[in-house]
């Protein structure tokens, strides 16, 4: 194998190391929400700094790559796209820690009718879901994947927009769990931006496997549609 | 804490061409199968520094070296060192691919028959073991009876290697080995040293910065005869100490 | 006229100049080469060949002399070759680069501009006076060599000067004593070179009669020289004595032997020629 490659095998395998911590950063923020499972919420909070460990790590991994094999084409995009991906996670890892630290002064669970109003519960199992395939589609370089992860943020956002709404109805009900409302929304505020952090990452699978640019590239679209023609001309 | 015990070292040395001071005051400590660098701009004296090692300069009319070249902890500028058991324990491989006019197997095993070995069995498996050492074995071995000139030059490199290796040196110097090499080829060789370096300690200078990035552990960067730093490469080429070495390995010298 | 067609006419005008000297060389080397084959040729046979040399004419023959020829230029070679050879490779590789070196370097190019009679009255001093060889064959071989060392002195340093450093530079670096360096690399690149310029300067010392002349070698031997201690005479002298005769028809045997002489020098620059080549193709670096 060559040498370069060895590199390069090392570093993905760091970064699929420290995704599977932020992943469980996730996925224990989660239950420790629904069960409001302080211990559990501690624990989150503390592999932060293992997770912060990794992004230095990375950094400066990529940082040697960058000095010692100026490497170029589908090399230099994957060192980028690492980059920005380690950024992403911990950034994940960071919003999972939040996460856990509302957990920590809630003393009871939610309520589920609120869960269930909110659409909380769908909206973090899908965004852990997008998680999971996002990694999935990193470790198999997997293009289409990324994309389909891409299109799946829609359904958090949408959630998280109507959010505010059902919210507000809920306090006029019920307007002494104030407290308890204004915490799930900001954790459904976290999962969104989750949410955005793992297209991300996706953005930059595919730019590190097909060498393409895709973010912010929808809403250009829709501008830009009429005077395609012109411009292609 | 302890001392460490290195491979190769320099201390205090000075090397001088007749009334030209090469080399000026050098301590330098290379470890043990480990790839050092040694770079800097044309007529540093990194390449007097690597022909001081095997004691290549003594030929040169006028060529004087002071302070001490310790490999393995022993003088080689000492009394009592033979230059030719020296050669033995320390390789070289040159800048052009210098094949001599012979065959393939005669380049090989050129350092064992002038050390009198004419056991064609041990001369075959040193051959053999020398050539796949340089991943050279399965181009050449139908044709080791073939004249040595007729491979491309990155083979011939290769071999060049080959033949140092055949003598089982535990040091090898390298001088540019791949500037007169195309990069398919150049990559070739780096791989080798990579493969090489599990072994062997290697010392090789380059003019060529990625180079000497992508192949060694540490770095030492000569400017007018003297070593202005020394380092892991990691850290030269990430955060050098010196504002000349900046200059240099950004390529905004003079 | 611009300046421009002035230059090239300039041009023309010095390439026509060219070939006319180089002509005027190759057209005298033609018709004195054709000459002598119109007298000589029909004169060549099986019997000129082998006669022994007589007063008549058409009797005599130059087996003694072309005998004499071989055997000197067997033995000054087996002189010339190790001396001019070793000497040449202490100078180039073994000797220190000093005023010592230098003022050799400038002698030996002068020696091989010394005329050759100096060079017999060297040898008939030395070899056939002190050291009593006579007018022998050894005596002559003896003087040949030394005619021709200088020359073979400086072909064998230009010869392996050519050895490029890093074959050197290879050799050393496996452990090789200069020595051997200089035996199992740089004599094998350099041999071509070197026979090269040994059989011209051979070749060279065929055609001489003049230092013969003088160490006593004779005009008339009836018998084939059969021991280096013999009197000998060579394919020159012979020439050179049936030249002075009044009779045409020993001109003309003069003649054929200038065309044996000459078929013999051509033999030994062609087998130059043909060495040079092959080691060309044998030896790139």
């Amino acid at each position: 194998m060559n040498h370069i490659d060895l590199e390069l095998e090392r570093l993905k395998s760091k970064l699929m190391d420290m995704w599977d911590l932020v992943e469980y950063q996730l996925q224990s923020g989660h239950e420790a929400m629904l069960k409001a499972d302080h211990e559990l919420a501690a624990k989150v909070v503390k592999l932060g700094r293992k997770v912060n460990n990794y992004d230095v790590k990375i950094d400066s991994m990529c940082e040697n790559l960058l000095a010692l094999y100026t490497p170029v084409a589908v090399d230099l995009r994957l060192i980028l796209a690492t980059l920005k991906i380690n950024a992403n996670l911990e950034r994940i890892g960071d919003t999972a820690e939040g996460i856990s630290m509302f957990v920590q002064q809630q003393e009871r669970p939610f309520l589920p009718e609120l869960l269930e109003k909110t659409n909380t519960y769908a909206m973090f199992t899908e965004a852990i879901a997008m998680f999971a395939d996002c990694r999935k589609a990193y470790k198999a370089s997997n293009t289409e994947l990324a994309r389909t992860v891409i299109k799946r943020d829609k359904m958090l956002n949408k959630i998280y927009r109507k959010s505010d709404d059902v919210v507000a109805a809920y306090l006029q009900i019920y307007p002494e769990s104030i407290k308890e409302c204004l915490a799930l929304l900001s954790i459904i505020k976290k999962v969104e931006r989750v949410g955005d952090q793992i297209t991300n990452i996706a953005e930059e699978i595919i730019f590190y496997r097909d060498a393409k640019v895709v973010k912010h590239k929808s809403k250009k679209k829709k501008k830009a549609n009429g005077n395609d023609n012109s411009e292609n001309a | 804490m302890s001392k460490k015990n290195y491979k190769l070292e320099a201390k205090s040395l000075n090397a001088y061409y007749g009334n030209f001071h090469a080399l000026k005051d050098i301590n330098i400590a290379m470890e043990e199968k480990a790839v050092t660098a040694f770079i800097g701009p044309s007529g540093c004296g990194k390449s007097t520094f690597l022909r001081t090692l095997n004691r290549m300069n003594d030929y040169i009319d006028g060529f004087r070296v002071e302070g001490e070249i310790l490999l393995d902890n022993r003088d080689i500028y000492g009394k009592d060192v033979r230059v030719d058991e020296l050669r033995k324990e320390v390789g070289m491989v040159f800048q052009k691919p210098n094949p001599f006019p012979k065959t393939i197997f005669e380049n090989v095993v050129y350092g064992l028959r002038i050390q009198g070995i004419k056991d064609k069995r041990v001369l075959a498996e040193t051959a053999e073991t020398s050539l796949r050492q340089t991943a050279l074995w399965d181009e050449v071995k139908d044709k080791l009876d073939k004249s040595a000139l007729a491979l491309s030059g990155g083979q011939q490199q290769r071999l060049c290697i080959a033949r140092a290796l055949a003598i089982s040196p535990s040091v090898i110097l390298m001088d540019e080995p791949t500037s007169a090499l195309d990069p398919i080829s150049t990559a070739k060789i780096e791989e080798l040293i990579y493969e090489l370096k599990k072994d062997y300690t290697i010392v090789i200078v380059t003019h060529n910065m990625q180079q000497a990035g992508r192949v060694s552990d540490q770095t030492a960067f000569f400017y007018m005869g003297e070593l202005v730093e020394f380092s892991k490469t990691k850290i030269m080429f990430t955060s050098p100490k010196h504002e000349r070495t900046q200059n240099y390995i950004t390529g905004r010298f003079g | 006229m611009t300046n421009s067609e002035l230059n090239r006419l300039k041009d023309k005008a010095f390439q026509g100049f060219g070939i006319f000297c180089t002509l005027i060389g190759l057209v005298v080397l033609a018709i004195f080469l054709l000459n002598i084959l119109i007298d000589g040729l029909g004169r060549i046979d099986w019997n000129f060949l082998n006669n022994l040399p007589s007063r008549r004419a058409e009797r005599a023959g130059i087996y003694t002399a072309w005998i004499g020829t071989l055997w000197v230029l067997v033995l000054s070679s087996l002189i010339a070759f190790p001396l001019g050879i070793s000497a040449g490779i202490y100078l180039e590789e073994y000797g220190k680069k000093n005023r010592l070196a230098s003022f050799l370097e400038v002698n030996i190019s002068n020696l091989a501009g010394v005329p050759s009679i100096i060079y017999g009255l060297l040898g008939l001093e030395i070899f056939a006076r002190m050291m009593a060889l006579g007018g022998s064959l050894l005596a002559g071989s003896l003087t040949l060599a030394l005619l021709v060392l200088p020359i073979i002195i400086v072909t064998t340093r230009e010869s392996i000067k050519a050895v490029p450093r890093s074959i050197r530079d290879a050799s050393y670096a496996l452990g090789a004593s200069k020595w051997q360096t200089t035996w199992y690399q740089v004599l094998p690149a350099s041999f071509g070179g070197i026979l090269t310029g040994v059989i011209l300067a051979l070749s060279r010392a065929v055609g001489e009669a003049a230092p013969l002349i003088v160490i006593g070698a004779l005009a008339y031997v009836p018998f084939a020289p059969s021991s280096p201690m013999d009197e000998f005479t060579v394919l020159p002298i012979q020439i050179f004595n049936w030249i002075s005769r009044p009779q045409a028809a020993f001109a003309t045997n003069a003649a054929a032997a200038i065309i044996i002489l000459l078929f013999i020098t051509f033999m030994l620059n062609g087998i130059a020629v043909y060495l040079r080549n092959k080691w060309q193709k044998k030896v790139k670096w």
